[in-house]
């Protein structure tokens, strides 16, 4: 028990004092510094709205991920749950596949699939004549932080399929025979039985969800870097860039506390809404 | 008998060093490759170890090590001061023997941009200028016969090149300083007056005055014409080039240290032997001259302080500084900060860039992006990607510059 | 099963169906379009059409690759790193699973805190001063210094699931043991361990997969070639060899390939006790 969290307190309570520390100073990462008090905090609050942008792209995602990508992994596990053994363990390889793909592949293959010379996807769309919409979907504005979410929620699929299918696999018989000796079919056999009864996975998939979202990073780093613009900027990448890119490490270290409250609080609220969900 | 053994056993030393050449076999890491086997002839029992990277992660590295207080003996890095002042302000940078480079045939103000307090803490290794490097082969195929001379005529060529599926232009948009020594150039095209940048960041006058405006909208136009590649805000440094270097585009905008393009192996003859390069056009109703140029000293080499090969690595320096400009200019790699002879047989893109030099009016030094803090050149780099993704208006871009200036200046 | 898939034979069934294979085939179609242009010549992927396979196979393109990435190299670092990592990690989460699910002692609460905070906070807050931190005690460009981490953001993850799998164990085997005088250590490891397996192998693989593709602490953490992870196999052909698309993409497959090998081999253990862990949660 001790040693393993000595090595927590190693890489994560201490480092997390460090960041205080530093948040409170204006260095560079090497050379003098000064203390500057709070004027990091103040500038994120008041004068920085790229942090206000990757917040707001932080729970883009979550929405995205619980309002679109939730129901369809829900649905397909429940059809997958009803095929036979074979033919649902070789959908759900398929599935998973993506997620146990180095974040450096699943980035390279999207950029080459987005790119607009030699990406698959632009020549399918020129393909069947939709040559107005084959775009450059990582830099054109209009398209960049919808492509970037795809990537992420495509390689998150596996993983929320995978736990509604194994929570679908624990809805007892009894309980659907039973429902079903009351005419309770098809989809209302969903709404009244089995959704009721998952309800306690459903709110564990969602708080694990925002946790997941807040952990985005390499992908939004090895893609746009945040481009076009700020648009696609996330908090983690933002405050990379602002410590090793500009030079502002102090500030940087101010981001990041700033956003290990964020995710202590997002979490808190998921844990608190999941628990209207399943009481 | 004991000596000897000990002496060699205690003489073996590696070098650490890093720089942003990550090709070893093609023109300048090739050269950087010959000049470290030979500086190894002539001091037996010493090993290099290099770690390339392209710029941008390169320069992240740097800064990276400069925190874990880890840089390698010997580095290139940049003689632009907002990555140079913060590395000799933190004291990481070794003083050098100015007396010793003075002798080297370094070109005019070569050896100041590395000059803090009065101590030489670099040696400049190029004379970096802005051109347009062009395949004379995709011009004829396309059936145009002279280079444009203003924008327009630039602009002109856009659907000639579409209609044959070459991209017109292609540059490197991802790592917005290109685009941002672009928009230096065209506020000194539209003025014809030099350094309005660097007083602005002086704030002796504002980044929201008219002429930086226009400079914005043209610019944007520019970014925005269809004449770069679909992707310029997501294309880096290699894709850039890559794109030039296979024949996908016609035109190349950048320094005047990829004239090595015409001798790089890694392309095929044809694009080879059809580089050439042009100087940057005229804007309409602009006060500028053709002849005016973006240049500055960009790349130079540098001992870190800690360095516990202190003085090996110093002449290592010196090495450097006697053979690379003969090597540079024999491989037709990149025009070096030194003096050169034209030959003969230079490649026409080498014998360009020498015209283009030669024909310069007046130089601009170091580009503004570069002049100040790195914050400011953070914020000048977001500014301008913006700017060049249609996120945001001229007016907008200006303003933001400015306060980035104003925020530099208080510090 | 005969009566449900009875149950479901309706129209919307067809429909649904081919949703499900529509929907593996977006999983799985980029992985193939990266299969077969790692096969072709570098200049074939700006051709026009969709998905050609090629009919002379460009094997030579994973020669390049093979070197070009450094791969044995990175390879055997990322061995190293990971098999470490992933022992210690086990190994440590084995003992603060049981000892949270069995055990009650002062600090428990603070302890368990502890862990679900470490489940929360993103490692990329951590990433700035942990660098500060580590080049203090010269841990920075060490293997070492990409162990650590890599053992300290999985062993959350890795506790709770062993913790969730131990406490549904039942205690008369251990509580026997004790009363024949055996010491812990030998509980541990003589019955617990074993009744543990299934827990073990998920663990043990989501650790290796994890820190098999982790990325950017390695790319700030780790400074010299000689010590770079595979995946910077792949990031070699961003720069230098740009230009080389087809060994790209084959460098792409090559990384690919012992990561869905594990999971394919390992995946009905790891999805059972992935879930199972989760769903105690």
């Amino acid at each position: 028990m001790l040693p393993g969290l000595a090595v927590l307190a190693f890489s994560l309570v201490i480092p997390l004092g460090f960041s205080v520390y530093f948040s409170l100073t204006d260095s560079a990462g090497f050379g003098d510094y000064q203390s500057v008090g709070l004027d990091n905090y103040r500038e994120i609050f008041t004068d920085d709205p790229v942090f206000w942008r990757s917040l707001r792209n932080v729970v883009l995602l979550i929405v995205v991920t619980i309002f679109v990508q939730n129901p369809i992994a829900f649905v397909l596990a429940a059809v997958l749950s009803r095929l036979s053994a074979r033919a649902s363990r070789l959908l759900r390889t398929a599935y998973f596949v993506p997620a146990v793909l180095s974040l450096v592949i699943v980035a390279k293959l999207w950029v080459d699939v987005f790119n607009p010379r030699f990406g698959v996807l632009d020549k399918l769309l020129r393909a069947v004549g939709l040559d107005a919409i084959a775009v450059s979907w990582l830099s054109d504005p209009r398209t960049a932080i919808a492509a970037v979410i795809w990537i992420i929620v495509w390689q998150g699929f596996g993983w929320a399929l995978l736990f509604y299918y194994a929570a679908l696999m624990t809805v007892p018989r009894e309980l659907e025979d039973a429902a079903w000796v009351d005419g309770a079919t098809g989809l209302a056999l969903y709404r009244h039985v089995i959704i009721p009864y998952l309800a306690p996975v459903i709110a564990a998939v969602i708080v694990n969800d925002v946790i997941t979202s807040m952990k985005q990073m390499e992908l939004v780093y090895l893609t746009t870097a945040g481009g076009p613009g700020q648009l696609t900027q996330f908090l983690a990448n933002y405050l990379y860039q602002k410590a090793f890119v500009a030079g502002e490490y102090g500030y940087g270290n101010a981001l990041s506390v700033v956003f290990v409250a964020v995710s202590l609080v997002l979490t808190a609220v998921a844990v608190r809404g999941a628990r209207v969900v399943a009481p | 008998m004991l000596i000897p053994v000990l002496a060699s056993a205690e003489s073996r030393i590696t070098i650490k060093m890093g720089d942003n050449l990550p090709d070893r076999s093609n023109t300048w890491g090739a050269i950087v490759e010959q000049i470290n086997r030979e500086f190894k002839a002539a001091h037996p029992g010493t090993e290099i170890a290099t770690e390339s990277y392209l710029d941008q992660p390169y320069q992240q590295k740097i800064k990276i090590y400069a925190t874990a207080r880890q840089l390698p003996d010997v580095f290139k890095f940049w003689s632009v001061t907002s990555l140079f002042k913060p590395l000799v302000d933190g004291g990481f940078l070794a003083p050098l023997d100015r007396a010793e480079f003075d002798r080297l045939g370094y070109l005019p103000g070569a050896l100041d941009t590395n000059t803090y307090n009065g101590k030489l803490y670099g040696i400049p290794v190029s004379t970096d200028f802005w051109v347009i490097y062009y395949n004379k082969q995709l011009f004829k195929d396309a059936g145009i016969d002279h280079l444009p001379a203003t924008l327009d005529e630039l602009y002109a060529l856009i659907p000639r090149f579409k209609a044959k599926g070459i991209i017109p232009m292609a540059t490197d948009g991802k790592d917005a300083w290109p685009l941002a020594i672009t928009f230096d150039l065209l506020a000194w095209r539209l003025s014809g007056q030099s350094g309005l940048p660097r007083q602005a960041i002086e704030r002796k006058i504002k980044f929201t005055d008219p002429v930086f405006a226009q400079a914005a909208r043209e610019l944007q136009h520019l970014a925005t014409s269809g004449l770069f590649q679909d992707d310029l805000m997501v294309s880096d440094y290699g894709a850039a080039r890559n794109l030039f270097g296979q024949g996908k585009a016609a035109m190349y905008l950048m320094g005047s240290w990829e004239l090595g393009l015409g001798a790089d192996q890694a392309f095929s003859a044809e694009v080879r032997a059809g580089v050439d390069a042009f100087k940057f056009p005229t804007v309409k109703g602009g006060k500028g001259s053709i002849d005016d140029l973006m240049a500055w000293y960009g790349g130079n080499y540098v001992v870190s302080a800690t360095s516990k090969n202190l003085a090996l690595g110093k002449q290592y320096l010196a090495f450097y500084a006697r053979r690379f400009p003969e090597l540079a200019w024999d491989k037709q790699a990149t025009l070096p900060a030194q003096t050169v002879k034209p030959r003969p047989g230079d490649t026409p893109v080498a014998k360009s860039i020498l015209r283009v030099i030669g024909e310069a009016r007046a130089t601009s030094g170091t580009p503004s992006v570069d002049l100040s803090t790195p914050r400011f050149k953070d914020d000048y780099e977001n500014a301008i990607r913006e700017l060049c993704s249609g996120l945001i208006t001229p007016e907008a871009f200006v303003g933001k510059l400015d306060a980035a200036a104003d925020k530099a200046a208080k510090k | 099963m005969t009566q449900r898939a009875w149950q479901t034979r309706r129209i919307g069934t067809r429909v649904l169906h081919a949703v499900l294979v529509v929907f593996a085939a977006t999983q799985l179609f980029p992985l193939a379009w990266v299969f077969v242009y790692s096969l072709q010549r570098s200049g074939d992927l700006f051709a026009g059409d969709l998905l050609r396979v090629p009919s002379d196979p460009q094997w030579n393109n994973y020669a390049r690759a093979w070197v070009d990435g450094h791969v044995v190299r990175y390879g055997l670092n990322s061995l190293i790193v990971v098999v470490a990592a992933t022992a210690a990690s086990t190994a440590l989460s084995f003992c603060m699973g049981y000892a949270i699910a069995r055990m009650r002692w002062r600090l428990k609460r603070a302890a368990i805190a502890m862990i679900v905070v470490g489940m929360v906070v993103p490692i990329h807050a951590t990433l700035l001063p942990n660098f500060l931190w580590y080049s203090r005690l010269g841990l920075i460009d060490t293997r070492l210094g990409l162990i650590l981490p890599y053992v300290a953001f999985t062993l959350s993850f890795n506790t709770l699931i062993y913790a969730g799998h131990l406490r549904n164990l039942p205690v008369a085997l251990e509580e026997a043991a004790r009363l024949d005088g055996a010491s812990w250590p030998r509980i541990l490891w003589t019955i617990v361990a074993p009744l543990a397996t299934p827990a073990t192998v998920t663990v043990a693989v989501i650790t290796f997969l994890t820190s098999w593709n982790e990325f950017i602490m390695a790319n700030t953490y780790i400074a010299s070639d000689e010590l770079r992870t595979l995946p910077f196999s792949v990031i070699r052909f961003q720069g230098e060899y740009s230009g080389d698309y087809a060994a790209q993409f084959a460098c792409m497959v090559i990384v690919a390939v012992p990561a869905l090998v594990l999971y394919l081999w390992s995946s009905k253990h790891v999805m059972a006790g992935a879930t199972a862990g989760a769903i105690k949660e």
